[in-house]
């Protein structure tokens, strides 16, 4: 079956809460992307389809944010020396923000 | 994995058809696995006027591993005298080995590769570079190297 959208109507969006001032997202900007798969926070990684609560960003305490499953292949890595890929500071999850 | 390395390879190569970092060109990119670009440095150092070709591999588990990065030697180019390059091309770099990051590229690379370039003093091959050249593994990945020099 093939359904053609001729018209909708958007009554809401939704944002991951990276602690960024200002209001309006920024387009482009440097800080909305996951340094690891240059894609932006409210896209989804790699591996994953569709953007979402299946695939979470991640807060280091020292205030990197990744996607969740990026950094986790990277910590999954020795190479990694459980680093953050930042500052390479040990990686340590922030549990609240 | 292979689209997660062929998604940030596709970014990155926009951007760098878009904008190379200053002293670096594109030469090819025939697929997403293997890119050559150009290397010089603009301003005064020992390599002004000398053009170098690096080549980049990227594996399926880019950029969570390293690419392995060589400078070209073949009838064109050669691997700039320095004494963290061999005469094979291979680099003794920790961003390559042990400090990689995944949050690396090729661009960032390319300006580390062209500082390191910059602040050499002598213009020789590291110690030992026949030896290792004699021996060494096609891919300078297969190498454990030891980075005890901070300064160049």
């Amino acid at each position: 079956m093939k359904v053609i959208v001729h018209r909708w109507n958007a009554i809401a969006q939704w944002r991951w809460d990276v602690g960024q001032d200002g209001d309006g997202p920024d387009e482009d900007s440097e800080e909305d992307l996951c340094g690891i798969c240059r894609a932006s926070y409210e896209g989804c990684c790699p591996t994953c389809k569709v953007p979402g609560d299946d695939c979470p960003l991640i807060w280091g305490k020292c205030s990197h944010v990744f996607h969740m499953h990026c950094l986790l292949k990277w910590i999954a890595t020795p190479a990694s020396k459980s680093q953050c890929p930042m500052d390479r500071r040990p990686w340590g999850t922030r549990k609240s923000r | 994995m292979a689209t997660f390395s062929s998604r940030r390879l596709t970014k990155e190569l926009v951007a760098l058809r878009e904008e190379c970092p200053a002293g670096i060109t594109l030469l090819s990119t025939e697929d997403l696995k293997s890119w050559t670009l150009s290397l010089e440095l603009l301003g005064e150092s020992l390599f002004k006027g000398e053009v170098f070709a690096l080549r980049f591999t990227f594996g399926s588990r880019y950029p969570i591993e390293a690419p392995e990065v060589v400078f070209v030697v073949n009838d064109k180019y050669k691997a700039p005298m320095h004494p963290h390059v061999y005469s094979n091309g291979h680099i003794c770099a920790s961003i390559l080995g042990s400090e990689w990051s995944p949050v690396l590229n090729t661009s960032t690379i390319c300006i580390t590769l062209q500082s390191m370039l910059a602040s050499c003093k002598k213009k020789e091959r590291p110690e030992g570079n026949d030896r290792y050249v004699k021996n060494a593994p096609l891919s300078p990945k297969n190498t454990h190297f030891l980075y005890d020099d901070d300064s160049v």
